[in-house]
């Protein structure tokens, strides 16, 4: 890769004043691993990179009955994967963060570096979109809070200001009836990145569901919520009959990229079984 | 006591060093004063390179060279044309192409001189596909002729007569694309000038020899003056054969800098250096009758070999007539015809043609099979050739384990209970079986009338031995092969067998690693040099023990009377002996063996001393709503003659099963106006641990008697059944037939579609009779 | 262009290195150290020919900076055996043919190394699970597979 100066600031503060002089030529780095790998292709040639990693105010994983979940900006996926507050209290959180990529790059990637990629072909943005995450900004300014919808803008373009960075993410405490699961679709079992990513989180009682976030990502350039289901899902029972009308809505709904690994079409029939099986397997139904 | 390990599982001689990670590759390979190399490569298809500025780069610090095709030697390269510049200069052919190089102290150094290397192209139109390469008015990939790069005709026996006779006849195309080898270890090389001027070579490859060879042409020197030496090379599935240019390159800037070049590709790089195998179109019409015997056959194919024709004239001679010899078959007719374009090149690949024609092959037979109402699995065994018979081109057939290695395969898949339909379902997923047998040669004497090998067995006076030979080990384990047949023929533990690494300044001349060729030409040839270097032995032992040499035996470690084992002496005294007397010498000795075969005359001659075989059977899960097909249970029979490592051999047929399944289901380049969009492992997707059963595998020997101790080469056939087997079990599953690979979820889905409109026009057409 | 010295013990050795900030962690290691057991398969970050143990947990190489490295503590390949004696890994798959041309191995150890260490008593499954971010194109995994549940059984003391 081409060769850069490379920063390491021990607080917030440090960094933000780091990347208001550095200005555009720079970026930001947390475990590394998306950045280095368009730096090893020369995608990107920042003249300068400002490392986050040993900032503590970005670690660690905590969680209040009131105030929900708190994960550090460089909390790993496998730190989220194997956190007990977030098994017991987000298990659809930890079952994502235990399937992202592959195992090496879980111990070193962070949610808040997958975050600030935006690359739309990974788990985390989808899945924290559908638990109302907000993404928690810092800098010599103050913090600032940006729901997942505000933060991610396009792919590989998020809302972060020049002189920000991200310093933890925050999802609400669940409500006690919540009931939620998050389906990574491959187009075959040999690919490395997710097709779709479909997340759906529901308040529920018995085989009724009273309210659903429903959020569908990877195939899409950014996830994106489907209100229109998530409407229709309000307030029913779930039989094959409700998924599979659901499902049709959110295929409808939604504007699939088109590419090499799958056309709009493909996409838009894949993302309707996956979203059908997703709501059937929720809900304790056959998913055939 | 026996010390011999033939038979036995055992760990690879150099399982050791590999797990220790002391192997040394190419890569690993450190010269002091060594630069290090970097290519760049053309962007477009086609274009002439007006003008190259390389001012800016050679400025640059720590830059030593760098070279575009007017400093490269005028001479071509290439394996029947030589067709090809190591650098292109004027125009390059296929985007990928090699245009300069640059030698640098360090190689983020020589990968920042690139951009600074200034190329002007002209883009010109580029032939992109067979259909336009063939049109009348398309202009040459290569000056001076058109796009045919090779043809072959031929039409054994009256095809016509076989078809008017046939009870049923089908016809169908089928459409193979092309395989990236997808080793781990991308290309690698270290070159430097020794100080006697001669130009020494470290690389990855699977032919010393030919590497030698290829440079000394490609850079015009004197053979004698390049030495090649293999370091540990890691897989190379017939693209480090002789179509790569990445030693030629690292040879080139070593001549022209006087200095150690490493080059080593990335993966980026390595996908545009590695000819992926040769896609064709196979046209295939077969006459049965009701019992399934085949009475004629015609196959029509068009292959690509892209901008430079490599190994595929070669391998596209194998698609047209290899198949043909498995089956007791009269009537034949075969066109086959290579185009280029301006694609990137293809080449050798594992199977060397003969899974582009098992695919059409096999996926043929169950379909008539089924018309016929009968077992394809029958079909194969009716047709099959059996031992001592002579095939229709002129193959002697010493040995065959065909007919066992179905046997063996199908029942372990539960075969008839399976296709007995009841598990099959008609729910969203749905499970069949498909099975498919496929044959390949050990050894082929076309490369040149030579398909020998020759060892050489050195005795140290510590009564250890040294084994020398010229033919690669990639990991399939040609080395164990060795110490496993001269530890045995002198009865010694396999751990006193020490086979040196092939150089071509030590080593016998070999032509290398390909055409299953080394266990049965080095392996027999290893026999005869360790039964040379026992009776060196024997001849001074005897009269010190004063015996006759037959009366004489090696074991635990000394040689001895038989009849009075205490009347014996080690083998390191013997060892000394031969030396330390009138006349003496180092026990050195040297034995060759070569096949009785001969060069084919126009596709007619014994060209092979023996041939492998193989079947497999599968079962795979439709899930008729995502497409996706998963293969549940796969088990692959081979027959390798004998297994003096059944370990090794279930380890071959168990890798090559897996790529056959990537090429089948996962694997496909993707070209966009000539270019590689996903030449690297992200996109381009290889089988993972996760994405194909626990593979299964069993052994069939059917002892040849050409073959040492009755082995054949193993490891080519067992890729071919794959595809087949594969497309045979979705059609079993949900009666969709795929012909054209790979197998994606689009074209089940498609399949599936067109099936269902079709069940309701049928249903409409009933409604309204 | 800036440089960074850095402190970091490999195969329990401590080191102290000034290293340039673009130089990565695999680079590192195979140049500067000689430890040239960890592979360059592909440096796009899939292959995991370059998998290390940092801090007991297995990283891809290829995509860390070796200026990450400082204060951690990286196993390669060559940090496994004890003297002559070998790691069961490293037996098992010598015994069971977990490997054949060896490029893929010094990865597939160290992620195997890990994958034992968080789950003792794996199913096949889990295993081939494990594995999905190391590519062999030799083995086609099943000897591999077979390998790690050998040491696994072998590290349980059976």
């Amino acid at each position: 890769m081409r060769d850069f100066d490379l920063l390491e600031p021990a607080s917030v503060a440090e960094a933000s004043r780091m990347l208001a002089d550095l200005g555009e030529d720079c970026r930001v780095m947390a475990g590394g691993t998306a950045l280095m790998l368009a730096m090893r292709q020369r995608m990107l040639v920042p003249s300068h990179i400002v490392s986050v990693a040993r900032i503590e105010a970005l670690r660690g994983i905590r969680f209040d009955p009131v105030d929900g979940l708190r994960i550090g900006a460089l909390a790993r996926h496998t730190d989220v994967a194997d956190s007990a507050v977030v098994k017991q209290h987000y298990p659809m959180l930890a079952a994502m963060a235990a399937q992202v990529a592959n195992p090496q790059v879980r111990n070193q990637g962070t949610v808040g570096g997958n975050l600030c990629y935006a690359d739309p072909s990974t788990d985390p943005p989808t899945c924290l979109m559908s638990l109302g995450a907000r993404v928690v900004l810092g800098s010599v300014r103050g913090q600032r809070e940006l729901s997942i919808e505000e933060f991610l803008v396009d792919y590989y373009v998020t809302a972060i200001e020049p002189d920000e960075i991200v310093v933890e993410i925050r999802v609400p405490a669940p409500p006690a009836d919540f009931s939620g699961r998050y389906t990574r679709f491959l187009r075959t079992a040999a690919e490395h990145r997710p097709l779709i990513g479909l997340s759906l989180a529901t308040r529920r009682s018995g085989g009724t569901c009273r309210e659903a976030v429903l959020a569908v990502g990877a195939s899409t350039p950014i996830p994106c919520r489907v209100p229109r289901a998530e409407h229709f899902l309000a307030g029913k029972t779930i039989t094959p009959e409700v998924a599979a009308e659901a499902a049709d809505i959110v295929a409808a709904d939604i504007q699939p990229v088109s590419d090499a690994r799958g056309s709009d079409e493909f996409r838009r029939d894949m993302v309707r079984v996956v979203a059908r099986r997703t709501i059937a397997a929720l809900y304790g139904l056959a998913t055939d | 006591m026996n010390a011999s390990t033939l038979g036995k599982t055992i760990p690879q001689v150099n399982a050791r060093s590999k797990v220790l990670g002391r192997a040394r590759y190419a890569g690993d390979v450190k010269v002091a004063g060594m630069l290090h190399g970097k290519v760049l490569r053309s962007p477009y298809p086609h274009a002439r390179i007006v003008r190259i500025d390389t001012s800016a780069a050679l400025a640059l610090p720590g830059v030593k060279a760098v070279l575009t095709g007017a400093d490269a030697p005028r001479a071509m390269w290439g394996v029947h044309h030589k067709e090809r510049r190591i650098l292109a200069e004027g125009v390059v052919r296929f985007a990928g192409e090699e245009v300069a190089a640059v030698a640098a102290t360090t190689e983020e150094i020589a990968r920042d001189a690139l951009d600074l290397i200034l190329v002007e192209y002209e883009e010109l139109p580029a032939i992109l596909t067979p259909e336009e390469a063939l049109d009348e008015e398309a202009l040459g990939v290569h000056p001076g002729r058109n796009n045919v790069s090779h043809e072959i005709k031929f039409h054994l026996g009256d095809v016509d007569a076989g078809f008017a006779k046939a009870d049923l006849v089908y016809e169908a195309t089928y459409d193979c694309h092309a395989q990236y080898p997808g080793y781990l270890e991308p290309m690698a090389t270290v070159a430097t000038i020794d100080p006697d001027g001669r130009l020494q070579v470290w690389t990855s490859t699977q032919s010393i020899f030919q590497a030698r060879m290829r440079l000394a042409a490609a850079l015009e020197m004197p053979v004698s003056d390049i030495r090649v030496m293999q370091a540990t090379t890691g897989g190379g599935f017939g693209g480090k054969m002789v179509e790569d240019a990445n030693n030629l390159i690292a040879g080139l800037l070593a001549v022209k800098t006087g200095k150690p070049v490493r080059l080593v590709n990335n993966r980026l790089e390595d996908f545009l250096a590695c000819c992926s195998s040769v896609p064709e179109r196979v046209t295939l019409k077969l006459g049965m009758t009701k019992d399934g015997i085949i009475v004629a056959k015609d196959v029509r194919i068009i292959a690509e070999c892209g901008a430079y024709s490599g190994l595929s004239a070669e391998v596209m001679h194998v698609t047209a007539m290899r198949s043909d010899n498995m089956h007791r078959l009269k009537n034949v007719r075969s066109h086959a015809t290579l185009v280029y374009t301006n694609n990137p090149p293809h080449g050798a690949f594992r199977g060397f043609g003969g899974a582009q024609m098992q695919f059409a092959l096999n996926s043929h037979i169950h379909m008539m099979a089924e018309k016929l109402g009968l077992d394809p699995v029958d079909v194969h065994k009716r047709n099959a050739h059996e031992a001592g018979e002579t095939s229709v081109h002129g193959w002697k057939i010493g040995s065959t384990g065909l007919r066992e290695c179905i046997d063996q395969c199908v029942e372990a898949i539960q075969w008839r209970a399976r296709r007995a339909g009841k598990a099959r379902g008609q729910g969203t997923r749905r499970r069949g079986v498909g099975m498919a047998a496929a044959m390949h040669v050990s050894g082929n004497r076309t490369i040149g009338n030579w398909d020998g090998s020759t060892v050489v067995v050195k005795i140290n006076e510590d009564g250890r031995v040294v084994v020398h030979s010229g033919e690669c080990d990639m990991g399939q384990g040609a080395m164990t092969m060795l110490a496993q047949v001269v530890a045995h023929e002198l009865n010694i533990p396999l751990d006193h067998v020490h086979v040196s690494p092939p150089d071509t300044d030590v080593s016998p001349y070999a032509i290398g690693t390909l055409a299953s060729r080394v266990t049965i030409a080095a392996g027999n040839a290893a026999i005869l040099a360790g039964r040379k270097a026992r009776q060196a032995l024997f001849d001074v032992a005897a009269p010190k023990l004063e015996a006759s040499a037959g009366e004489l035996e090696i074991a635990d470690g000394f040689i001895r009377v038989r009849s009075a084992p205490d009347r014996r002496v080690t083998l390191a005294e013997i060892a000394k002996l031969h030396i330390w007397r009138h006349d003496g010498e180092g026990i050195q000795v040297s034995a060759t063996w070569d096949a009785k075969t001969v060069m084919h005359g126009n596709v007619h001659g014994n060209i092979a001393p023996a041939h492998s075989y193989a079947a497999q059977a599968v079962e795979v899960e439709v899930d008729t709503e995502t497409g996706q097909v998963t293969v549940l249970d796969s088990y692959v029979s081979d027959d390798c003659g004998k297994a003096f490592n059944p370990l090794a051999v279930h380890g071959q047929s168990n890798g090559a099963a897996a790529q056959a399944m990537g090429w089948a289901l996962y694997e496909q380049l993707q070209l966009e106006n000539g270019r590689l969009a996903n030449g690297n492992f992200a996109d381009y997707t290889m089988p993972t641990a996760d994405s194909i059963p626990l593979l299964r595998s069993g052994i069939v020997e059917s002892n040849d008697p050409n073959g040492p101790y009755g082995a054949k080469g193993a490891s080519e056939t067992a890729i071919l059944p794959g595809a087949p087997a594969i497309a045979n079990a979705v059609y079993d599953a949900i009666g969709v037939r795929i012909t054209d690979l790979p197998i994606t979820p689009e074209k089940v889905l498609a399949g599936l579609r067109a099936q269902r409109q079709a069940q309701e026009q049928e249903q409409g057409g009933i409604r309204h009779a | 262009m800036s440089k960074h010295l850095i402190e970091v013990t490999v195969n329990g050795e401590r080191h102290s290195v000034e290293v340039p900030a673009r130089r990565m962690l695999s680079d590192f290691l195979r140049d500067d150290l000689n430890l040239t057991g960890t592979k360059r398969g592909c440096e796009t970050g899939i292959c995991g020919a370059c998998s290390v143990l940092v801090d007991g947990e297995v990283v891809k190489s290829c995509l860390s900076l070796a200026v990450q490295a400082d204060g951690r503590s990286i196993t390669t390949v060559e940090g496994l055996a004890k003297g002559d004696e070998l790691h069961p890994l490293q037996q098992s798959f010598m015994e069971c043919g977990g490997l054949q041309c060896g490029y893929c191995t010094p990865g597939m150890l160290m992620t195997a190394c890990h994958l034992l260490e968080r789950n003792p008593r794996p199913t096949a499954d889990e295993v081939r699970e494990g594995l999905n971010g190391n590519l062999c194109r030799c083995t086609g995994y099943a000897q591999i597979v077979e390998s790690i549940l050998d040491a696994s059984e072998k590290m349980r003391g059976n």
